[in-house]
């Protein structure tokens, strides 16, 4: 694990291996930017349904190959049979599979999660602080190329006739993998949590003075400084 | 009728539809290049700044290495204008064929992600072909003899919302409904901000959730719509939105929207029916005229909405 500051924007900037070491992982602070060189393997809706609710275990070797996870589904396609390559890549939404994380960090012995924009402090520190695991999330979310070309090879996809290939579980080699923001650390920080308050003083303003609508919608939250997940 | 000479080859519709799509997925439009620049260039918080030189740095590997800018395909669709004396061969069902078949080989040509499912069973063809998919919208244009194919591969998930107002929310309703949908959707950067917002208003429902995608990934960065009202409203909404403060990525910045595009309808006399959609920063669209000799022009305008398509001058 190497540390050097960016120069762009005075950031703490670390380059780690995989599997990841506890020790590596504790000493990410959210709002730091990780670079990851070894072997991730992704996992979305249909992963977390097929292992978590329907009992499957894990490929063998996985666990013991690699500890981050990335929630995506790369674009890549199969060019020979069983070969596979990718061209762009990036994480999907993380807040949808909170749910599944108790589990999920239990099950794969998870310590890195990459996903887009992380999750609520409270599944940091109900969650990831037990498992001493930190969130990290993609960045700018549409660097695709960037993040793609990180991939240096597909070691193996894994369910893709049951899921499909677009929910399948893809095991890729990366090296220099980033840059990946610390949203959720192992103190139970969210960085995005800190950009809220912000922002909620300048909506918060913004709402001053305008109307109420005339007819209101049942059902949805009225309070728009609040995080709807 | 036009004869066999006039008509426009199958085979030279299918390369336009194919490397429309391609170009859109690899290739950020002029406009939105030199847009996020700006944004980059502009930006006073250090972080939004590293995070807007990367979307820079981002679209530039793309093109260098044939790579697609972004790794969700979003929904591959298409916008086609017609010219009126324009005649494809085949007719417009070899003409959706062609469509159909280029999103199909495109994504496999440049290892595009699969994204269209069914929806209650999930099952993916692995084409991003299916029902209803690609989507094709139409429109017409008088005294021309050419096709325009527009692709657009826009985000799916978030971003998108509808209301029902009424005459009594006034302008200060479209605001509200503003706000709300930034603080739903460009909250952690969501819908992948900075956006081009695109607005609907009036119309039938459909029409001005059309209407609202429409204006937010067919019309070019600062373009204004030709009524004065509508102008003046997109830029009073496009300061609304940066006010916000979401700026890259939602961590905070100047720039969380690069231009908002409002477009109208005439609506019923009770409602003001307005849709919201928010196109990301995976700006992603390309424009093929084809002429009758076969030959195509390709542009990162779309020149969707022309005076005929506006029914400008109309009282």
């Amino acid at each position: 694990m190497t540390e050097r500051a960016t120069r762009a924007a005075d950031l703490r900037e670390w380059h780690i291996t995989t599997p990841v070491t506890p020790d590596a992982v504790a000493k990410l602070r959210a709002g730091d930017i990780v670079y990851l060189t070894g072997v991730v393997f992704t996992a979305r809706d249909g992963v977390y349904e097929h292992t978590l609710k329907q009992g499957h275990e894990p490929p063998p070797g996985l666990c013991e190959l690699t500890n981050v996870t990335m929630q995506s589904s790369p674009a890549g396609v199969e060019v020979s049979p069983g070969v596979y390559e990718v061209a762009s890549l990036q994480a999907t939404a993380g807040f949808r599979y909170a749910q599944y994380m108790d589990a999920f960090l239990e099950k794969f012995g998870v310590k890195l999660v990459i996903g887009k924009a992380g999750m609520a402090r409270e599944v940091y520190q109900s969650v990831f602080q037990k498992h001493g695991a930190a969130c990290l999330s993609t960045m700018g979310y549409g660097l695709g190329a960037i993040y793609g070309k990180a991939v240096e090879r597909v070691r193996q996809v894994y369910w893709a006739k049951e899921l499909g290939i677009s929910e399948a579980l893809w095991v890729l080699e990366v090296k220099e993998l980033g840059p990946l923001l610390v949203e959720g650390d192992t103190l139970g920080n969210s960085f995005f949590e800190g950009a809220n308050q912000e922002i909620n003083r300048n909506l918060e303003k913004l709402y001053q003075g305008l109307k109420q609508p005339i007819f209101r919608r049942l059902g949805e939250e009225q309070e728009p400084g609040r995080e709807l997940f | 009728m036009p004869t066999a000479l006039d008509l426009i080859a199958q085979e030279a519709i299918y390369r336009a539809a194919y490397e429309a799509n391609r170009r859109a997925a690899v290739a950020v439009p002029l406009d939105g290049l030199r847009a996020y620049e700006r944004a980059r260039d502009g930006e006073s918080r250090p972080l939004a700044r590293y995070v807007l030189a990367q979307m820079v740095d981002n679209f530039k590997l793309a093109v260098a290495e044939g790579r697609p800018m972004c790794g969700d395909t979003g929904l591959p669709r298409y916008y086609v204008k017609i010219g009126n004396e324009a005649a494809p061969e085949g007719g417009f069902v070899a003409l959706e064929r062609a469509l159909r078949q280029a999103v199909a080989e495109v994504t496999h040509d440049i290892q595009l992600r699969a994204n269209r499912v069914h929806p209650l069973t999930r099952r993916n063809p692995g084409n991003n072909v299916g029902v209803f998919a690609p989507s094709v919208d139409y429109s017409f244009e008088p005294d021309a003899d050419w096709l325009e194919i527009t692709a657009v591969h826009k985000g799916g998930l978030f971003g998108t919302d509808y209301r029902m107002l009424f005459p009594g929310d006034g302008i200060d309703g479209i605001k509200r409904f503003l706000l709300d949908n930034m603080a739903a959707f460009a909250r952690r950067g969501l819908s992948c901000p900075p956006v081009t917002v695109g607005v609907g208003i009036g119309g039938a429902k459909d029409q001005c959730v059309r209407l609202s995608k429409e204006a937010a990934c067919l019309r070019v960065q600062g373009d204004r719509h030709p009524d004065p009202t509508v102008a003046a409203l997109e830029d009073e909404l496009t300061e609304l939105g940066n006010k916000t403060g979401f700026g890259a990525m939602g961590l905070g910045g100047d720039t969380t929207v690069l231009d908002v595009h409002a477009e109208i309808a005439y609506t019923h006399t009770g409602g003001t029916p307005v849709a919201i959609s928010q196109f990301c920063h995976a700006y992603r669209r390309c424009t093929a005229r084809l002429y009758p000799d076969g030959h195509a022009e390709y542009r990162g305008d779309p020149q969707w909405f022309t005076p005929y398509y506006r029914r400008e001058g109309i009282s």
